[in-house]
């Protein structure tokens, strides 16, 4: 029992962060019919950059954190209207964006590497007590916190989706570039905002994990292909399936990496994904945009 | 004049899809564009509603030259339009379509709608309201939470025309509003483009259907092959030699 209580608190953090990362993807398919490389190492200079604010320039961790979002959401802003908008205005054919992606992705884990070196940074803890018991299973603070705040990232960003007039807009752009402008919706201004805020869910991911897993360049590659199997195992291109897809997908892997092998985890993790794409690959929400397009 | 088209020229490539077109559209009127098929007459529409950038001419509207603005900054300046090819947000509500609609008039933020404050719930439930007020005016009031996409056709357009009403436009463009209607819904749509004309919202439409804008129009423009072909009310029109002509394809 205490096995099994553990495994699911850890599965459902790291299956959390997969969901915050895979929101970014479902969201920029839909708003820009693109998929992106580059969301796991969002997640990465976000660590670093959380990581530098809290150690070098001793700001407590709840501002870095803040901080981290607010800067990596205008990165995802300018990446989108740099590089992005501007290779779709020259018209190439999409997978050439795609493949911009992930050159940018090389670019940002090469640049954070010349900055912060190529070694395991530690992450000082966020709390100052190492453990604490729930029903018995000593769990590190720092994951409680990891799936509490992805859980409100989640719920803000529902509320912000469905309540506001900027995402009312971005829903209405995701749906139909053309009739959204006819109804005085600026798609450009929409479609930037989805970048960063995509980008900021996967920084503020990346400031989740840091005191769990240390930082290092590739903290996020692995990351983020994962989360992209949680996106398509929930629907790709569905904000709700990501969610769901992403939090399976952290509790199945961990449950068969304590009860099978953790040597075979990312094994079974990737069938988890070959299988959902041959027998549904509408995923769980059966969305339908890929079908569409 | 609420808006004029001076000599808009519209080329793509070589091919010139409109030639030297002016056209007036006087306040409280509803103004009709004709024309054979291919004659240009959404690639001009198109030019006033920010989708292209004439090649050359001037578009003024309400004084203000909005020649190559952004489709929605001409939405926001008070000129809404709908399209040959249904336009719609399929998968949100009846509803949602027109709440989108009046999206530019509200101004409720993030942290007022997360806190959920009084003037923010004040505003949400007026924007309600409102948009029930405007599925009434078209008589989709009892659809209102049901997926647009699952409407027929003509009930499809109607909600275009509603959602683009919901923005508060002082001119509405309508290209081909009845294409796809039944026959009940055709009979009942002069009815409705009067009444929308009583809101002081003013209309210039493309329509193929003869009687509806013989019947309706207060003034007429026929295009052929990019050109302006004839203008004036409709009887001058219809016995246009000219126009005739280009119909029948006579000599």
């Amino acid at each position: 029992m205490e096995v099994f209580l553990g495994l699911l608190i850890s599965g459902l953090a790291l299956g959390a962060v997969y969901s915050m990362i895979g929101i970014g993807y479902s969201l920029i398919y839909k708003a820009s019919g693109l998929m992106t490389f580059v969301q796991g190492d969002i997640l990465t200079l976000g660590a670093f950059l959380g990581l530098t604010f809290n150690t070098m320039l001793r700001l407590p961790y709840w501002l870095s954190l803040i901080l981290t979002v607010v800067v990596v959401f205008l990165i995802g802003f300018l990446i989108e209207k740099g590089i992005i908008r501007r290779l779709l205005n020259k018209d190439v054919n999409l997978i050439y964006i795609v493949l911009s992606t992930i050159a940018l992705s090389y670019v940002i884990q090469n640049g954070a590497q010349a900055i912060w070196g190529g070694t395991y940074l530690y992450f000082p803890s966020v709390f100052s007590v190492t453990t604490v018991e729930i029903l018995g299973v000593a769990v590190q603070p720092e994951v409680i916190l990891c799936f509490v705040m992805a859980l409100v990232g989640m719920i803000c960003l529902y509320i912000f989706m469905n309540k506001t007039k900027n995402g009312t807009a971005m829903r209405a752009a995701s749906m139909d570039r053309m009739a959204a402008e006819a109804c005085g919706i600026n798609v450009s201004w929409t479609t930037g905002l989805t970048w960063g805020i995509a980008a900021g869910l996967a920084a503020a991911g990346g400031m989740l994990v840091g005191p769990i897993y240390s930082v290092y360049i590739t903290l996020g590659a692995s990351l983020g292909k994962k989360a992209y199997a949680g996106a398509v195992i929930g629907g790709y291109g569905n904000m709700y399936g990501a969610m769901v897809g992403g939090l399976l997908l952290g509790l199945f892997e961990t449950f068969a990496a304590g009860y099978i092998s953790s040597e075979y985890k990312n094994l079974m993790a990737y069938i988890l994904l070959i299988l959902f794409l041959f027998i549904r690959p509408t995923g769980i929400f059966n969305e339908r945009a890929i079908q569409d397009e | 004049m609420l808006l004029s088209a001076n000599e808009i020229t519209i080329q793509f490539g070589g091919l010139t899809a409109v030639d030297k077109v002016s056209i007036d559209i006087e306040e409280n009127k509803i103004t009709g564009l004709i024309g054979p098929n291919g004659a240009g007459k959404t690639t001009f529409f198109n030019s006033i509603s920010g989708v292209l950038k004439p090649t050359e001419g001037h578009v003024t509207f309400l004084g203000k030259d909005i020649t190559g603005k952004k489709p929605y900054q001409i939405n926001e300046l008070g000129i809404s339009r709908t399209y040959q090819i249904i336009n719609l947000f399929k998968k949100m509500t009846v509803l949602d379509n027109v709440m989108v609609g009046m999206h530019t008039r509200l101004k409720s933020g993030y942290f007022s709608s997360l806190l959920h404050l009084p003037g923010e719930r004040r505003e949400e439930k007026e924007a309600y309201e409102k948009a029930y007020q405007w599925l009434d005016f078209v008589g989709l009031k009892d659809r209102a939470r049901e997926e647009a996409g699952n409407l027929s056709y003509g009930k499809q357009r109607l909600l275009e025309i509603v959602r683009g009403l919901a923005s508060g436009p002082k001119l509405l463009l309508l290209d081909e509003p009845v294409a796809g209607m039944n026959t009940a819904e055709k009979l009942e749509f002069d009815q409705l483009l009067k009444r929308i004309l009583k809101l002081g919202v003013t209309i210039f439409m493309i329509e193929h259907d003869v009687n509806l804008v013989m019947g309706v129009c207060d003034s007429i423009y026929v295009l052929e092959y990019g050109k302006l072909l004839a203008h004036g009310r409709p009887e001058e029109v219809q016995n246009d030699p000219e126009v005739i002509r280009a119909y029948l394809g006579g000599e």
